[in-house]
């Protein structure tokens, strides 16, 4: 009989206290965001879908080196190159991705391209929607990563 | 020379090393492993000493000392890992940076940059100097080398290159201190050159690099394959750069293979006409008199239909076959199979373009006397009769130049135009075109009519080779039949022993020679003619043989003659100048091509089945010289199919099935039957070149005469090469092609 009393006193100091908890965090500000019914907040290191990036000219910023490729762990970065003409110039400098793919469904989010490029041409961004039914949709290629033009590139 | 050579001992880094006397410094350090970073020194090429880059300390020197043109001495004691030569180096790297772009993401040579590597390894991550770097724009030098000045080290290997190994001297230097440059050979700014690609190759920098892998892709993406180039009868290994099944430049970093580094244009930039744009990809059958695509099962059924109706009608000596400068050994093998036993003709032949068969024929069954290409480095004298070797040959040209060079064998050179190799021969004798047999009996001691001046040349020629103790005589076209004969009867009078080379046009020239394409020897040169050989092959094969010689390539173009004619990987009637009809051809009701383009003969065809290049096959090539060497099917055919397996579908559908499924069941039975060919298969696995010696000699009496007009080069320049060069972007593109030989 004794035994019986005593668990039940023991069940009803264990709810308190878990209820404590609930309690206490009713009453504290929420962290959870209302996606996707109100927009997302982002810390701004966040390793989001990968953006390239334009000079001050509209100019693509990326050289077609190839070195996030190299850095990259799970190889999923695809290149091809090719070069600048006067009628035609694309980047910068002589050379320029003429193909540049990411695919998603491989990439971790590391970060190792970014910290590889010379020319400071990939940033990871802060988009995240990437659920698909499809998987080829997943691999992005260099018009999806692009950054808008801040004016139109110089010709 | 000794017993034993004496070796020359000293110390390196506090390990005692022996070298033979005469060694640079820097090579006895590199014999034992040490390694002393360099950019100017180059082995082969003269020396320099203008990077100071190998400093190295040396007791009793005050000054560190440059390991590239010191001579090692008897107790040298030498240290490469001290203190001062670090800073040497490191200082040295800081200078060569002071000027440098270091634009490695966007220059070329990233990846594989000697200077990456150096500074990498050796040098200061910063520099200390401020000053404004001197720039210029890159400029083009020709459609396949460009120029970047200021990141040139100016270690003058692309000069020397092109000076001493090529013997073009198409660049130089100009301008004086920290201006030096760079300069191609014409006053607009432009190179006119073979363009071999050898300096952009050699050039440690993204200073020099080419057209076609400009800014395309990088060292680690690339796919390695070493494989024998495509085009000429030497037989270079050109490890092919690919990426996505796309040939992006030949090279041969890894000197492996008889050509060392050497590639001419054609083994390095000419690979691409396998991505040409007319590439037949499907075949073409002959409907309402047009050409129209359909499918495999057509194309084939049709042949087969065609041939078995022809046969039967008409007989089997009714069909022809001409067969391939190019296509593999074991393609050449399973076609004169075909048409002996599918078919039952001799009716084969092919665009001889030298004649093995006498050479063979005449050595009567000396197997030693066939010179490999590098035995060239390694021979007292050089007999030259015919053929421009450093168009048609490039390889051979270059070793023959390298033997002088290097090696100090006198070269002979008997030709009727003034070709260039005649810049380094000790005597040239000029004859008159189409006297190049009569000079080889002015050898022998007859009078033949040629000028005086010639003859009186020759007999100084003839003075001069029987003193040498040892001599490669290398013939073109120019000679056949008995004039091959005649020259071995003169070489086996010399003192010394005499080896020979006969200079045949294309990839597999020798092999479709060796594996018995031809109207009247079987493979292996054994006549037709004789009852217990052909006895021998009947029994191998489980058929009957024709036992009458056929037609040759000639006498198949003769109206009339034939009722089906088969071609493979051949366009007679541009090489045997036929009318471009198919009366030309001598009006064969049926005609099947198996070709890569739409040649001309393919134009005039019933039916055209679409070939595999030899970038795209297995199969063994086996070069002017006689070295076998396997191809490693670098990409993958698209819509096309090998010869090989054309063929093997074709006995099939004839009823007659030849059950070789792969070229190395082929090759097995080539390598058990075809004499000389016993080669080990583990050489040829691992992609070396192994020597074949064909002809048993037992054959040397009855051995053919061959017929006139048979024997002929198609004499491609160093920019041609038959049908591929036609479809190469690049071949196509250099304006020296439009040059005067002699002009190079
Ligand atoms: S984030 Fe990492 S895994 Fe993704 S592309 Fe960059 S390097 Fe590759
Ligand atoms: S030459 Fe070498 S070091 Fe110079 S930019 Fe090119 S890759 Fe970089
Ligand atoms: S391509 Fe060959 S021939 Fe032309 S400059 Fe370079 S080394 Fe000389
Ligand atoms: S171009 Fe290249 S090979 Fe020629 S001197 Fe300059 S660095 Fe050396
Ligand atoms: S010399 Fe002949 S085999 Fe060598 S690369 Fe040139 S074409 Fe090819
Ligand atoms: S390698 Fe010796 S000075 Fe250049």
């Amino acid at each position: 009989m004794a035994s019986i009393l005593r668990e039940m006193g023991e069940t009803a100091v264990t709810l308190a206290k878990g209820f404590s908890v609930t309690l206490r965090t009713l009453f504290r500000p929420t962290v959870t965001e209302n996606y996707p019914d109100e927009p997302v907040r982002f810390e701004a290191r966040y390793r989001g879908i990968h953006v390239l990036h334009r000079d001050e000219s509209g100019l693509e910023k990326c050289v077609a080196c190839f070195l996030c490729a190299a850095a990259c762990p799970v190889q999923c970065i695809y290149i091809e190159a090719d070069e600048n003409t006067a009628e035609r110039r694309i980047s910068a400098s002589e050379r320029y991705a003429k193909v540049y793919n990411i695919d998603y469904s491989r990439c971790i989010f590391c970060g190792y391209c970014v910290e590889a490029c010379p020319t400071d041409a990939i940033t990871h961004g802060h988009g995240f929607e990437l659920a698909t039914y499809n998987i080829a949709d997943m691999v992005y290629r260099k018009e999806q990563l692009l950054a808008q033009a801040l004016k139109p590139p110089r010709t | 020379m000794g017993d034993e050579q004496k070796t020359v001992p000293l110390s390196v880094d506090g390990r005692s090393i022996e070298a033979p006397p005469g060694t640079l410094l820097i090579e006895a350090c590199k014999s034992v492993g040490i390694e002393v970073p360099s950019f100017c020194y180059y082995p082969g090429l003269s020396l320099q000493a203008a990077c100071r880059m190998c400093l190295v300390e040396i007791e009793k020197t005050p000054k560190l000392q440059t390991a590239c043109t010191v001579i090692v001495q008897p107790g040298m004691v030498v240290r490469t890992s001290t203190p001062q030569v670090h800073a040497a180096r490191k200082a040295m790297l800081e200078f060569l940076l002071t000027n440098h772009p270091l634009d490695c993401p966007v220059c070329d040579k990233g990846g594989e940059c000697e200077l990456q590597d150096m500074v990498f390894r050796y040098g200061a991550a910063e520099s200390r100097f401020a000053e404004e770097k001197e720039h210029q724009p890159e400029q083009r030098f020709s459609s396949v080398v460009y120029f970047d000045y200021p990141r040139c080290i100016l270690c003058f290997r692309c000069v020397r290159v092109c000076d001493e190994a090529m013997d073009v001297k198409a660049l130089g230097v100009g301008q004086r201190g920290v201006r030096s440059t760079i300069i191609p050979n014409r006053p607009d700014g432009t190179l006119e050159c073979e363009e071999c690609g050898m300096c952009i190759d050699i050039c440690p920098v993204g200073a020099l690099t080419s057209h076609q892998y400009r800014y395309k892709t990088r060292p680690w993406e690339m796919k390695y394959v070493g494989t024998p180039c495509a085009h000429c009868g030497d037989g270079c290994k050109t490890t092919l750069n690919i990426r996505n099944n796309q040939i992006l430049r030949g090279n041969n970093r890894d000197k492996t293979g008889i050509n060392g580094e050497f590639l001419c244009i054609k083994g390095r930039y000419g690979g691409d006409f396998v991505h040409h744009p007319e590439r037949l990809r499907q075949p073409l059958v002959r409907r309402h008199g047009r050409l129209e695509p359909a499918t495999w099962e057509e194309g084939l059924d049709l042949v087969a239909h065609r041939l078995k109706e022809i046969t039967v009608s008409a007989g089997p000596d009714r069909i022809g076959f001409l067969g391939s400068n190019r296509t593999t050994n074991e393609e050449n093998y399973l076609l004169q199979r075909f048409a002996r036993t599918v078919i039952g003709t001799n009716n084969i032949d092919h665009h001889r373009t030298a004649d093995y068969a006498a050479l063979v024929a005449a050595l009567g069954g000396d197997t030693t006397a066939f010179a490999a290409s590098g035995d060239l480095a390694r021979t007292a004298a050089i007999l030259l009769i015919g053929s421009d070797p450093t168009h048609n040959h490039p390889l051979l040209a270059y070793n023959i130049r390298a033997a002088g060079r290097l090696h100090d064998a006198r070269l002979y050179v008997i030709n009727a135009r003034e070709i260039k190799l005649r810049r380094q021969a000790d005597r040239f004798v000029q004859v008159p075109a189409g006297q190049e047999a009569a000079a080889v009996e002015a050898l022998l001691g007859a009078a033949p009519d040629l000028p005086p001046d010639a003859r009186q040349e020759l007999d100084k020629v003839r003075a001069a080779l029987e003193k040498e103790s040892d001599v490669i005589v290398l013939f073109g076209a120019e000679m056949w039949g008995r004039g091959v004969k005649r020259l071995v009867e003169f070489g086996q009078k010399l003192a010394g022993k005499t080896r020979y080379i006969a200079l045949g046009d294309y990839a597999n020239s020798r092999g479709a020679a060796d594996m018995g394409v031809l109207p009247d020897l079987l493979p292996g040169y054994g006549p037709l003619t004789d009852a217990t050989l052909r006895k021998k092959w009947e029994q191998l094969w489980n058929s009957s043989l024709p036992a009458t010689p056929g037609l040759n390539a000639r006498q198949m173009f003769e109206p009339g003659r034939l009722r089906g004619l088969y071609v493979v990987g051949a366009n007679p009637v541009k090489t045997f100048k036929l009318a471009h009809t198919r009366d030309g051809l001598g009006a064969p009701e049926l005609l099947v091509v198996q070709e890569l383009f739409l040649t001309e003969t393919a134009q005039l065809a019933d039916v055209v089945l679409p070939a595999a290049s030899a970038y795209e096959k297995d199969g063994t090539l086996t070069n002017t010289c006689g070295e076998l060497q396997r191809l490693r099917r670098p990409l993958e055919p698209v819509g096309a199919r090998s010869d090989f397996e054309i063929l093997r579908l074709l006995s099939y559908a004839l009823g007659k099935p030849i059950p070789w499924r792969t070229p190395e069941a082929a090759f097995e039975e080539i390598r058990q039957q075809v004499p000389g060919y016993q080669v080990s298969l583990a050489s040829l696995l691992v992609g070396e070149a192994t020597r074949t010696a064909p002809g048993d000699g037992r054959h040397a009496d009855k051995a053919a005469e061959t017929s006139p007009g048979l024997i002929f080069s198609s004499d491609d320049s160093l920019f041609t090469s038959g049908t591929l060069g036609r479809f190469s972007e690049m071949l196509n593109s250099v304006p020296e092609r439009k040059l005067p030989r002699s002009q190079l």
